[in-house]
């Protein structure tokens, strides 16, 4: 990455945390200048189970998320440690050389 | 998951592999019972229906979601203080899982808030300082992905993490200082107690919720600290490869 790019990359990450502050700060004032209305439950139908798919619509996205976590964690650990273990053959076979010309 | 514990520093075999291991077993026998207690054991509340039972996913994810926003302040100080390397792997590490939980908290509320308030968002104070904290942890990330590289870089995404953590505290107090539709708070200090779980079954089981997420929070930082140190150790292989 060049020094331009870098900076470029810096200011642009810069301003955009400035914007997602304003952003921020503007919808903190909006919903407490708005009073936050007290908003009425929707009625419900009588019926207890009525609501179940958004209870599984919770469940699997949670349980998604976590897997899809896990296995990109595991993934990346795995990938991680195949480079580490070939950097260091690497370097051992660098530092081996001097030692076999003697 | 085993492939997670495969950081030079720490085999599987050693104490902190154990530790590891100890965790994610413990984890998943608790969201085993977590289960159970939430479709078999919990009744279902008269007023909400069945819906009510989002709460025991969206109060365990809201309490580490704020939790975690401490951690990456206090892990960020520490590193300004000490200029210590770990704590900076552990200020990101908390950080990437507090996108995830702020993420599935705001997920989970509006499915919530779409069957009881009829609208899947409202521009409440605590639903608006939680998308705050979901913005802050984002800054976090994207300082470090775009920012300076470096010390530098580092220094930058502590501050925000520092300036980040004054939101936790003021989404928590939310529903007490302004007038909020958001139910009133369940746990910690400042928990109402006259709004308090009229059935033990619904307290025992949102503790045991509690619980068990945070354990699994535990694990899951464990995992990801592990990783982060991995990348900081090849990192120093391809700096003396050079």
């Amino acid at each position: 990455m060049t020094n331009f790019t870098r900076e470029w990359h810096s200011g642009a990450a810069l301003r955009l945390t400035l914007l997602a502050a304003l952003i921020s700060l503007a919808l903190i004032a909006w919903s407490l200048l708005s009073g936050a209305e007290a908003i009425s439950p929707a009625q419900q139908s009588g019926d207890p189970e009525a609501n179940l798919p958004f209870l599984f619509a919770v469940f699997i996205i949670t349980w998604a998320a976590f897997f899809v976590y896990v296995f990109y964690v595991s993934r990346k650990q795995r990938e991680m440690q195949a480079e580490i273990e070939a950097l260091k053959r690497a370097l051992e076979e660098r530092d081996e050389q001097p030692t076999e010309q003697d | 998951m085993t492939q997670l514990a495969a950081n030079p520093q720490s085999a599987p075999s050693s104490g902190r592999g154990l530790v590891r291991d100890a965790l994610l077993i413990a984890s998943a026998l608790l969201m085993a019972l977590t289960l159970y207690l939430v479709y078999f054991w919990a009744p279902t509340e008269q007023n909400l229906g069945v819906s009510q039972r989002i709460f025991y996913f969206h109060v365990p994810l809201g309490w580490i979601g704020m939790v975690s926003i401490i951690i990456v302040a206090i892990a960020s100080l520490l590193h300004l203080i000490t200029g210590r390397q770990r704590w900076d792997d552990l200020a990101y590490s908390t950080a990437e899982l507090g996108v995830i939980y702020a993420s599935l908290i705001l997920v989970t509320g509006a499915i919530w808030a779409k069957p009881v308030w009829g609208v899947w968002w409202a521009w409440d104070p605590k639903l608006t300082t939680t998308l705050v904290l979901w913005f802050i942890y984002v800054a976090y990330l994207m300082i470090r992905a775009y920012g300076p590289m470096g010390g530098q870089g580092r220094r930058f995404a502590s501050v925000i993490a520092l300036i980040g953590a004054i939101d936790a505290p003021i989404i928590y107090m939310a529903s007490i200082w302004w007038r909020t539709a958001h139910p009133a708070l369940n746990i910690g200090p400042a928990a109402d107690e006259s709004e308090a779980i009229g059935s033990s079954e619904i307290y025992i089981t949102l503790l045991v919720s509690v619980i068990a997420f945070t354990v699994m929070y535990i694990a899951l930082l464990t995992e990801r600290y592990a990783l982060r140190k991995s990348e900081s150790d090849l990192d120093e292989l391809h700096q003396r490869m050079a």
